[in-house]
């Protein structure tokens, strides 16, 4: 029975990861190359989704700012593994030991995540230290700075210029094992101590302070581990495009992550997952309807931008009338336990 | 188990808290000891809530001090003086409501440094003491009230601290819950080796529960002594005259 | 010295337009704990409305081409519009969510407003001229004030004091800062919500209007990001002046202003780009140093 009980505390995982693996066989095998380049973009929005959600999801305070850890890490493993010709010219900026050498993809992807991970504990130390609100829109500014000091700093970054030619070695199974990693990464962290304290903090805050938590800490560390997961998101980006710039990680991602996580649920893991899958869909079917869709006898198109308009209503529609999103926060629980069971594990 | 004639106790020492121009304490001393439950009781407004956030270091005293076994809680934020040793329960309950009880619980417990597992069989042996063990895997938040307020002292029950200061715990009780409330409270200074400090409005509750009671009136200490004394004390009877008749009112 | 004076005097119009803002976003957090994004938006609402809804980027005037008054009238009247919409629909529903729910629902809204803007009249900045009167410079003491600067000095102050004379004497203003320190109790005491709300909504697309005619009337060009910078000034100077402090939100909208121009005027060339980011990490390091702000107000802590 000691299989059973192990079964049960990973169900939440496995029911999200085997759906997940089957799509990805399911596209490696039969589907066309644009199939599989929807599902691989699917899975890097899921790292990112979850990313956010380690943090959002366990605290209750928004960031509006997370993606700015994606484009560091994003620049970070560009650096290190893309345009060794042209980079003591174009990045002239750049330390002689980025500048002069290229290093293998998988050492520079870890220590891309690594670089956001401490920058996320860095500007998590000040930040932490604010309330919620401020703390949330402080994080807005975060973003901004980055997106202001990357956009011209240009002889390291190339100013808003794009980087071009990075490795692309993102496969749909590429994608697979590191959603798979930010998944069991964001799981251990919930069912963990610290995942259990700090959604008391989330709860109620004066209270989980009178419970001897540390709310500070507890929210540095989300920060930190989420910080480290959305670095993920970032290497994966880059060398899934093979190009990055600076205005991809601002306003737009910020937005569309933002939403997937509402709508999914934002107190469980499986709503992250789920808002990645719907809003996909939603977007999908909304590009292409702008691009145009014979309707009978003639042509119909949505405006251009439409897209973002759609989806700020499915957003406010959802926070209205179903505000927990699609999963009203809780975890896809084994059958027999569907009583009641608490938020993040299942005992 | 320490020995209860070590222990200095939780000391507050001529305690004075003004906000602007209000002043909601004028220098109150209350000593609460170990393995006994004083009742602290006044009619409203007399700052018995305001003297349970500055012992819990939710409220810094203006002047004054606060001691823990001869140590000064003065500046120490709500979670250093928790980790202390001195827990509390909120007139609002304040439960997690998305975690189960049980979760609840074994969350007081890491808070106070227990492990895991040892938070979690505290949080078990003290929902089955309250009664609620058939319950700790429910939300929370989907508790009758009633259950509210028992969770809330569990909660800081599972602390394991040295005192522990319930406010008005029985509101919005019916006589049955107050006398099994009232037999829960008086259990703790014994079962759990700490001091209790009740705020309480319901006198039936306060009789039955308190060995000692210290009188508030208008950020003042008006009296303290044992139960019967409070009820012959004409000071006392005078303070509480004017105000709507709770269930088992003094006169 | 005329050089500094003139600095001065920018710091000093662009800081007023960032209190303007700021108050704004003051007053609506005030009585309803929203952090509103739409704040800029309404602004860019106001903007645009100066113009026919076309692509070209340079439009035809439609509220700009009446005369001034009527003009002036027309933006404000739009943005008030703007601004009760929004919450009639949008902000209402939520009315008792927590602070996280409500930032987002405001990011959204914030969101919506900015494309659907972008459908109507597409994303290119446009030009527009009006009070071209205004840039006429004035002569005060020997120092040259365009006349615009001067109207917003003005404007500001004016309206400033009007507030604390609406919010002091008035009924109404008395009953929103009644809801503004303590929600419950004022509905209790029958405040009617919806109507507080609704005019504290009005008052900020007002507010919005102002600010709106006079930054066009400044740069002469409509951007569909237009609002999203002195918005986000305007968070942090509500943040910096105090959460829930209409002074306080007024001062760090004036102090936001003024080093973002100080900035640009005296900093190195080639650092002059980071100004922005320099303003944001100034005001980081405030928050740590007043973590409730310069003038806290009893709204920011909470009953325990």
């Amino acid at each position: 029975m000691m299989a059973l009980r192990l079964l049960k505390q990973a169900w939440p995982i496995l029911g999200l990861l085997l759906p997940l693996a089957l799509i990805v066989f399911l596209a490696d095998q039969f589907g066309s190359i644009s199939v599989e380049r929807s599902v691989t973009e699917g899975l890097i929005k899921i790292v990112t989704v979850v990313g956010l959600y380690i943090f959002i999801g366990n605290s209750g305070v928004v960031s509006f700012g997370h993606v700015a850890f994606m484009a560091i890490a994003a620049y970070a493993t560009a650096w290190q593994t893309c345009c060794s010709a042209l980079k003591p010219i174009t990045m002239s900026g750049l330390p002689d030991f980025l500048r002069s050498h290229t290093y293998p993809v998988l050492p520079a992807g870890i220590s891309a995540a690594t670089l956001a991970a401490a920058a996320a504990f860095i500007v998590g130390l000040v930040l932490m230290r604010l309330s919620g609100i401020a703390a949330s829109i402080s994080t807005l500014a975060a973003l901004f700075i980055l997106n202001v000091v990357y956009s011209n700093w240009d002889k390291v970054t190339m100013g808003t210029a794009s980087i071009v030619g990075l490795p692309t070695y993102v496969t749909p199974w590429v994608a697979f094992a590191c959603a798979g990693l930010a998944m069991v990464i964001a799981y251990l962290f919930q069912i963990s101590s610290w995942g259990l304290t700090l959604r008391a903090t989330r709860e109620d805050e004066v209270a989980a302070r009178a419970s001897g938590i540390s709310v500070y800490w507890m929210r540095l560390a989300a920060f930190t581990l989420s910080g480290f997961v959305m670095g993920m998101a970032g290497v994966l980006h880059a060398h899934f495009l093979g190009t990055i710039s600076v205005d991809t990680f601002f306003l737009g991602l910020t937005f569309i992550t933002l939403t997937m996580l509402v709508v999914g649920g934002m107190k469980s893991l499986s709503g992250a997952v789920l808002g990645v899958v719907v809003i996909s869909f939603v977007t999908d079917i909304l590009r292409r309807m702008e691009a145009g869709m014979s309707f009978g006898g003639g042509e119909v198109a949505l405006p251009a931008g439409s897209q973002e308009v759609v989806l700020a209503v499915v957003m406010l529609l959802v926070l209205i009338f179903r505000r927990d999103g699609l999963t009203k926060g809780r975890e896809f629980i084994w059958p027999s336990l569907s009583r009641q069971t608490g938020s993040g594990d299942v005992t | 188990m320490s020995t209860v004639a070590q222990d200095g106790g939780l000391h507050a020492r001529d305690v004075h808290v003004a906000f602007g121009g209000l002043k909601a304490l004028k220098g109150v001393d209350l000593k609460l000891k170990r393995g006994e439950v004083l009742g602290l009781i006044g009619p409203n407004g007399a700052g018995k809530t305001t003297m349970v956030n500055v012992l819990t270091g939710f409220q810094a005293a203006t002047s004054g001090d606060v001691t823990l076994d001869g140590r000064s809680l003065s500046g120490l934020g709500p979670r250093n003086v928790a980790r202390a040793g001195v827990a509390r329960s909120f007139q609002a309950a304040r439960l997690f409501r998305d975690l189960t009880v049980r979760q609840n619980l074994e969350v007081a417990g890491i808070g106070s440094g227990k492990k895991r597992k040892e938070a979690r069989g505290l949080a078990d042996a003290l929902l089955d003491w309250i009664g609620c063990g058939n319950k700790s895997d429910l939300l929370a938040g989907s508790l009758p009230y009633g259950d509210e307020r028992r969770i809330g002292i569990a909660r800081a029950l599972a602390l394991s601290p040295k005192y522990v200061l319930l406010d008005e715990p029985a509101s919005g009780m019916n006589d049955q819950e107050c006398d099994a409330l009232m037999r829960l409270i008086a259990e703790i200074p014994d079962r759990f080796d700490c001091g209790v400090l009740l705020i309480e409005h319901n006198m039936q509750v306060v009789m039955g529960a308190c060995r000692r009671v210290h009188v508030l009136d208008n950020g003042k200490s008006l009296a303290e002594g044992t139960p019967a004394e409070m009820r012959a004390n004409a000071e006392v009877r005078r303070a509480y005259l004017g105000t709507k008749s709770d269930r088992g009112q003094l006169i | 010295m005329l050089n500094f004076i003139q600095v001065l005097i920018d710091a000093a119009a662009l800081g007023s337009l960032y209190a303007l803002v700021a108050l704004a976003i003051g007053l609506v957090f005030g009585i309803m704990r929203l952090i509103n994004f739409a704040q800029g938006d309404y602004l860019t609402i106001g903007a645009y409305s100066l113009v026919v809804p076309t692509a070209s980027v340079t439009p035809p005037l439609l509220f700009g081409a009446l005369p001034w008054p009527l003009m002036v009238a027309a933006v404000l009247a739009t943005c008030m519009i703007a601004a009760l919409l929004t919450e009639r629909i949008a902000f209402r529903p939520l009315r008792n969510a927590n602070p996280a729910t409500l930032l987002i629902s405001s990011f959204a809204v914030s969101y919506f407003l900015q494309h659907a803007l972008m459908l109507v009249h597409t994303g290119r900045p446009k030009s527009v001229a009006i009070g071209a009167s205004l840039a006429q410079a004035i002569d005060i003491f020997g120092v040259r004030i365009p006349g615009l600067q001067l109207v917003t000095m003005i404007t500001t102050v004016t309206l400033l004091i009007a507030f604390v004379i609406l919010l002091k004497k008035t009924a109404i203003g008395i009953q929103m800062r009644a809801a503004a320190e303590n929600f419950q109790m004022a509905r209790l005491l029958g405040v009617k919500a919806n109507k507080v709300i609704a005019f504290g909504f009005a008052l900020s697309g007002f507010l919005a209007g102002t600010v709106s005619l006079l930054l066009v009337a400044q740069t002469g060009t409509l951007d569909i990001r237009m609002g999203i910078m002195p918005v986000i000034y305007a968070f942090f100077a509500t943040v910096i002046g105090g959460m829930g402090s209409l002074a306080g939100a007024a001062l760090g909208g004036f102090l936001v202003g003024v080093t973002s121009v100080l900035l640009q005027a005296y900093l190195p060339p080639d650092l002059r780009p980071f100004r922005d980011a320099g303003v944001f990490a100034l005001v980081i390091l405030i928050l740590l140093a007043y973590p409730k702000g310069l003038i806290p107000s009893s709204a920011s802590r909470e009953r325990v």
